[in-house]
């Protein structure tokens, strides 16, 4: 069995030291007029590629743009669509970073691609593959307020039209994994039926590509049998909720590809090697599949300090060189 | 309810107190002190001066306007968790992270076993009483809210962060309330983060927090999903939860409705989000939708949250229709008395 790593989402866009306060710097001189967007743009492409940098150079086998161009992960796709408006900040799951929430009040309609020039530049500053990384239809409509008026099905079917476009966007531009991130249903398991359909609905688009669908910010024990079913190649987890979810995979017979979300995304303590290798022993012979990820339990780009989450990557490196060892 | 707490300890309030959550903005040169006190430009004591200048100013605006039970206004604080992260062993502070937009933030880092080590608030709090006749509440933030808002590297659960947390913040409870404080608030804008703590360790926390303290016990919660919380929040060993209620379109009412409120409320009849002052009937209004679910002695009246991001002018103007408000529904339910 193959062992890469992976990060899962976001990267920080800003640090501690003086030249790396740029993004900061520019975003608030956008907001007074003193610079253009394209100037503004330019800075993004900058900071974007130095986060793609800095995860190679941690010596990740898979990385992703850094959502260096979000201002979070709903508004990102909803201030591109019409029929929505996007209304106050509000908290993001039960962390301490904040989204703002789209209010949906009419028909979706996408008015240009939102990810693939991001992908696009990405891919072609880094030496290693790019996971573009996409917000699942069941977490945007969930997380969005329903002014349409019909049943909240038919909201996430608004989502599941614009974001297969998207999906199906990424996949002409070349991209070979992709991953769908579905925080929400891990709190609401009575909407499994609808989540289903609408993963099924954009499976369907992948084309030659593959698509990991990632569930973090809960306790996926009691849904993890069901998800393993869904049409897709990876499933990813987040371990840091219920030290339950190990020895449920253990049990379980699994012949999907795993993301292993075993370092905590959300906080700066630096995982000891042998509590991730004492996890990997217990899940890894139950894998039937021929590839797992090592990654972070989410992305790090809005919860951690830019210093640590390069030493977490580097941590998390060294500890798959050791995990390889085992097997 | 628990009219008869506050009697015996002393404190005369009329039906439907008016009070404040905490915070009021600071003035420019007191910004500007702080920058330059941050730079290594001006000595602590000179910052303290303007300090100490600008709760006499925020304290005698209270006192003019007619509120109840008044606050420092917390000029000498800059975040809420920070604060008390830098005065308590155990903590450092971590690089920058980012809430949201543009906006970042140095979040407390539990590196230790954490420790009280000598009064955090005790201080503010006494020079404040003592520039009025009305009470002072002593404020402290929470143990849940520091645990969620901090990285945790040393204990093994957040449950052991957040009882070790409490052990520490119920030392500086005691000393509040040895100092002379006779009503504490517990800001706890947190606690409905993950719901199923609550019963799990948040009860317990507060429980130790405030176990054998003779105080009138506010817990203050903001942001909240109270949906996920209520009933279950009322097994918190307070006298009075403070809520933000005003911003959420008051469903907080229909959540009363349904299971009657055991404990006295702190109603938000003002948003602290919006420029815009509220007309009076608008307030009043919101005042009477509370007596529908709740006892005219239950009921205090205050903003939704801090009003630090407001101006000075909009602050003083919410204060007063607030003010104004309460008089009129109490004489509209006493008549002229009390």
């Amino acid at each position: 069995m193959e062992i890469l790593t992976a990060s899962a989402g976001s990267y920080p866009r800003i640090g501690g030291r003086p030249e790396q306060q740029r993004h900061r710097q520019a975003h608030a001189k956008l907001e007074q007029g003193e610079i253009s967007k394209e100037e503004f743009e330019r800075v993004q492409d900058e900071v974007t590629r130095e986060g793609v940098e800095e995860q190679v150079k941690a010596g990740l086998d898979v990385v992703t743009d850094g959502q260096v161009r979000w201002h979070d992960p709903i508004s990102h796709f909803a201030r591109r669509l019409e029929g929505c408006e996007i209304n106050g900040l509000l908290r993001f799951f039960d962390t301490n970073f904040y989204f703002r929430q789209p209010v949906i009040k009419g028909k979706l309609v996408r008015r240009e691609p939102i990810l693939k020039q991001e992908f696009i530049f990405a891919e072609e500053v880094s030496s290693k593959p790019v996971k573009p990384v996409v917000t699942g239809p069941y977490t945007l409509a969930k997380l969005s307020i329903n002014r349409l008026g019909g049943r909240f099905q038919s909201l996430v079917g608004e989502f599941v039209k614009i974001i297969s476009q998207e999906v199906s966007d990424l996949v002409s531009a070349g991209a070979e994994l992709i991953q769908i991130d579905e925080p929400a249903i891990l709190k609401n398991s009575g909407d499994f039926q609808i989540f289903k359909e609408a993963i099924e609905k954009l499976a369907a688009e992948k084309g030659s590509a593959r698509l990991a669908l990632y569930t973090y910010f809960g306790d996926a024990t009691s849904l993890c049998k069901r998800l393993l079913k869904l049409p897709v190649d990876v499933i990813g987890l987040d371990f840091t909720y219920s030290p339950k979810l190990a020895n449920v995979i253990a049990n379980s017979k699994c012949d999907k590809e795993l993301g292993l979300g075993l370092i905590d995304g959300r906080n700066t303590r630096l995982e000891r090697e042998q509590e991730v290798l004492e996890v990997l022993k217990l899940v890894l012979p139950n894998i039937g599949s021929e590839r797992v990820y090592l990654n972070p339990s989410c992305g790090l780009g809005d919860y951690l300090p830019r210093e640590i989450a390069f030493k977490k990557l580097q941590n998390m490196v060294a500890i798959s060189e050791k995990a390889r060892e085992l097997i | 309810m628990m009219q008869e707490k506050l009697k015996r300890l002393g404190l005369k309030l009329p039906i439907l107190p008016t009070t404040t959550v905490g915070s009021f903005p600071k003035p420019p040169h007191l910004i500007e002190a702080r920058r330059k006190f941050d730079a290594k430009q001006i000595r602590a004591g000179e910052l303290r001066l303007i300090e100490e200048q600008t709760t006499r100013e925020w304290v005698s605006v209270q006192e003019e306007i007619g509120l109840d039970v008044l606050v420092d206004g917390e000029m000498y604080r800059g975040d809420m968790a920070t604060h008390f992260a830098n005065n308590l062993d155990g903590f450092k502070i971590s690089g920058l992270v980012r809430s949201y937009g543009n906006r970042y933030y140095r979040k407390p880092i539990i590196a230790g076993e954490v420790r009280w080590r000598g009064p955090i608030t005790v201080d503010w709090w006494r020079f404040t009483q003592g520039l009025t006749k009305k009470p002072v509440k002593g404020m402290i933030t929470g143990p849940y809210t520091m645990m969620d808002w901090s990285f945790n590297e040393h204990y093994p659960s957040r449950r052991d962060a957040c009882l070790a947390l409490a052990e520490a913040l119920h030392e500086e409870v005691k000393v509040l309330a040895k100092a002379g404080a006779k009503i504490i608030q517990v800001d706890e804008p947190a606690i409905s983060a993950r719901p199923e703590e609550l019963p799990e360790f948040a009860v317990e926390a507060m429980e130790i927090i405030t176990k054998g303290v003779d105080a009138y016990f506010i817990c203050h919660i903001c942001y909240g999903a109270f949906e996920f919380i209520y009933p279950g929040m009322l097994k918190l060993p307070i006298d009075n939860f403070d809520l933000e209620t005003s911003n959420s379109e008051l469903d907080l009412v229909e959540l009363l409705r349904r299971h009657p409120f055991t404990k006295d409320f702190s109603f938000g009849v003002v948003d602290v989000h919006s420029h815009i002052t509220e007309d009076i009937t608008t307030v009043e209004q919101r005042i009477q939708r509370a007596l529908e679910v709740l006892k005219p002695e239950q009921l205090w009246i205050d903003p939704d949250c801090g009003l630090k991001t407001r101006t000075r002018g909009e602050t003083m103007e919410k204060l007063r229709v607030m003010v104004d408000a309460a008089k009129k529904v109490r004489k509209s339910l006493f008549g002229n008395s009390p």
